[in-house]
């Protein structure tokens, strides 16, 4: 069932996943459209989430978007210095300006990176970690997620366990989407595009997810007709042979992804499912850890020693 | 029931071989009006080169291709157009395998589907010659001169002519051959009414086994069904009533079929996509031929990878994990008659709503239905008829 409706802004409005926006265009969505897509949402319970662009949007844009409860999800360099303030999430697509961002407690935010470079900021992330409260890693080259780079990936991941034990023990629970996330699920909690969440392009029509729109495929319904997603069941859990009996609950099961690598919605590439089995290892190591420092520390959570890296090896038939 | 009922053969070392598939050719003489080949043309010939290449991949990534044994498979269009290729091919395989040392050198077959027309070249009867020991050919005949002739059609323009002439020719020689050499009939909407003469013509030219199908494709008009029946329960009264049971088989009529599938035992997906490699003349590898661009009305093609590239393994996980149940409509696995209820991937494909090999088409669903209850009759009258026959009181032996 659909919960979410995500709506960019504009074609040039910041991406919060995967995806890169479309380059070369800044295609606002029109007034009109937003207005019909809101009042729908409104009648669909939906919980709505605006993608800003840097310069942030129009007075006529501003005062439909204020009709509706929303999440903002603004870019780090917006140069509207009050939609940043206001931002319910902050997203860096750079690395510049980090060391000298405002950052607050009641913001979450949003690291947009390539592997290697993210493996060489290790210092920025122990160091961001004492300073928010959420932070979310978002890799921006999984398909080429090879070999080389899982061990680097893995012992980025393992320096940051002392410091988020550290910050535990002190009391400041920060979250890393990464690391922690793993720790706190008990069951999958995926992007779920097409099966919780849709996405509204600035075209006026709706898409699988945001990627779906800049990557060129086909729109899933419009706005006059609502949406109609075909074969909507590959979306689900249930029907993803290999993540349904995957335990990495904190991977993204990014979609996209899955029609990239593989041409199917619900079948994953190799590259995801290794990079998030690396990550449940991790988190595997942080939870002994915390319960080092704080003995019965989520004493009913178990994550067991695993062989695998790619559960496509237990099922392949 | 006991072996007086001949079985269908299973086939060659089932479930132990890869099946490589090589798409010499998609030209044909024919032009049957059947053919799920949509893209057929003169063009598309496989290169010595690309041939040759595909070859070298394969045999170099041993470790991809562990199964004991292999089928090399060559189709079209009609793949003997292209004996030459396919006799250098086969040369280079046996003698690449015996330098290499590859676990395939002594356990390989040379397989071929052919519309029988030029079997009898002397080309080709000298590759059988040299190779005999090592091939299977199947060579489809449709049944009756009316039956075969109303689908399986010379190309060309002018006046619609069948091929039936040309290819009852060459059976004698073909079963003097191979003389357990099964066909294989393609069942259509406008084939019905002649199903059960062209099975009993089949049986009559010597063929033992007949591999006989309904296409899937959703061609079927109302009542094709209760025809389907009809022909079906006449066949089983022919069959039965002749003893023909003993000697031949047909595919249409089998225990298994027609019972409940259990939703975790019973879930293996029913085609081999993806367990298999097709190659086509440009180099492309698909997963199964149904997935090259000449063989689907709707989609693209599903390539996944090529003799350059190799095989990209992310193509293949959908294939290597797709079940019964993930691709099936909630009708399907609820259904009472589940077993012997078919499937093409590159079909489901084709038809599907999306872009998926997830989506199990179900245009044949009323025709296994028919099928299903046919077959039930055959079995009860067969059964019957077993279980009098050992009842028959016997001459009373002096046992002084």
């Amino acid at each position: 069932m659909i919960k979410y409706l995500i709506i960019p802004l504009s074609d040039n409005a910041v991406s919060f996943c995967h995806y890169n926006a479309r380059k070369g265009s800044s295609a606002t969505i029109e007034t009109e459209t937003l207005r019909k897509a809101l009042i729908w949402a409104m009648k669909e319970n939906l919980s709505v989430q605006f993608l800003y662009p840097s310069e942030g949007v129009g007075k006529n844009i501003e005062l439909i978007i204020n009709t509706i409860d929303h999440t903002d999800i603004v870019p780090a360099d917006c140069r509207d210095n009050n939609r940043l303030k206001g931002a319910d999430i902050v997203v860096f697509n750079t690395w510049d300006g980090i060391e000298t961002f405002g950052f607050r407690p009641d913001q979450s935010y949003i690291i947009r990176t390539t592997t290697e470079i993210l493996i060489n900021h290790r210092d920025g992330i122990q160091a961001l970690l004492k300073k928010v409260n959420r932070l979310n890693i978002v890799v921006t080259d999984v398909p080429n997620f090879n070999p080389e780079l899982h061990n680097g990936y893995q012992e980025f991941l393992e320096s940051l366990i002392p410091t988020i034990v550290e910050e535990y023990s002190s009391g400041h629970m920060v979250q890393l989407n990464l690391l922690t996330d793993r720790i706190m699920l008990t069951g999958m909690n995926n992007c779920n595009a097409g099966n919780e969440s849709l996405t509204l392009a600035p075209d006026g029509n709706f898409y699988t997810c945001p990627a779906f729109y800049f990557d060129g495929f086909p729109a899933v319904g419009t706005t006059e007709q609502g949406p109609d997603i075909k074969n909507p069941q590959l979306y689900r859990l249930s029907h993803a042979p290999i993540c349904r009996i995957c335990d990495a609950y904190q991977c993204k099961r990014c979609v996209w992804h899955n029609q990239q690598l593989t041409f199917e919605v619900n079948t994953p590439g190799k590259q995801q499912c290794v990079m998030a089995h690396i990550e449940r290892n991790a988190s595997r190591k942080l939870l002994e850890a915390l319960r080092k420092a704080m003995p019965g520390f989520m004493s009913e959570t178990i994550i067991q020693e695993i062989k695998y890296l790619d559960p496509f090896d237990n099922i392949k038939i | 029931m006991d072996s007086i009922i001949k079985d269908l053969d299973t086939t060659w070392q089932d479930g132990e071989s890869k099946n490589i598939t090589f798409i010499v050719t998609k030209d044909c003489q024919l032009a049957c009006k059947y053919c799920y080949l949509v893209g057929k043309n003169e063009k598309e010939r496989m290169t010595w080169e690309v041939a040759k290449a595909a070859v070298d991949y394969i045999l170099a990534h041993e470790e991809d291709f562990q199964e004991p044994s292999v089928v090399w498979d060559f189709i079209g269009g009609e793949p003997f157009l292209e004996i030459d290729l396919i006799d250098r091919i086969c040369d280079y395989i046996k003698t690449e395998t015996f330098r290499l040392n590859h676990h395939w050198f002594d356990s390989y077959r040379f397989s071929f589907s052919t519309n029988g027309i030029n079997y009898d070249s002397e080309k080709v009867q000298r590759f059988i010659t040299k190779n005999h020991s090592h091939i299977s050919v199947g060579i489809t005949i449709d049944g009756t001169k009316r039956k075969h002739d109303l689908n399986r059609i010379w190309k060309g323009d002018g006046p619609e002519k069948g091929s039936y002439d040309a290819v009852v020719k060459n059976i004698p020689l073909w079963l003097s051959q191979f003389p357990e050499g099964s066909t294989k009939v393609t069942i259509s909407s406008a084939d019905i009414p002649y199903i059960r003469e062209s099975v009993l013509h089949l049986y009559s030219l010597g063929i033992k086994e007949v591999n006989i199908n309904v296409v899937f494709e959703d061609v079927w008009n109302d009542g094709d069904d209760k025809l389907f029946e009809e022909q079906l329960t006449l066949l089983a009264d022919d069959i039965i009533e002749h003893g023909l049971y003993k000697n031949y088989a047909c595919s249409f009529f089998s225990e298994a079929i027609g019972k409940p599938l259990d939703a975790q035992l019973d879930n293996q997906n029913w085609c081999g996509a993806g367990k298999m490699l097709s190659i086509d003349a440009a180099g492309n590898f698909y997963p199964c031929t149904r997935f090259a661009g000449y063989s689907l009305r709707n989609k693209r093609p599903i390539i996944i990878g090529n003799i350059t590239d190799g095989i990209d393994s992310n193509k293949l996980r959908p294939f290597l994990t797709l079940d019964r149940t993930t691709q099936s409509p909630q009708k399907c696995i609820d259904c009472e008659i589940a077993s012997g209820c078919a499937w093409c991937q590159g079909e489901n494909y084709d038809a599907a709503k999306t872009d998926t090999i997830f989506q199990r088409s179900t245009a044949i669903c009323k025709m296994h239905y028919a099928r299903v209850r046919a077959n039930n009759y055959y079995w009860n009258k067969l059964f019957r008829k077993e279980e009098l026959e050992a009842n028959k009181p016997t001459q009373s032996v002096n046992p002084i």
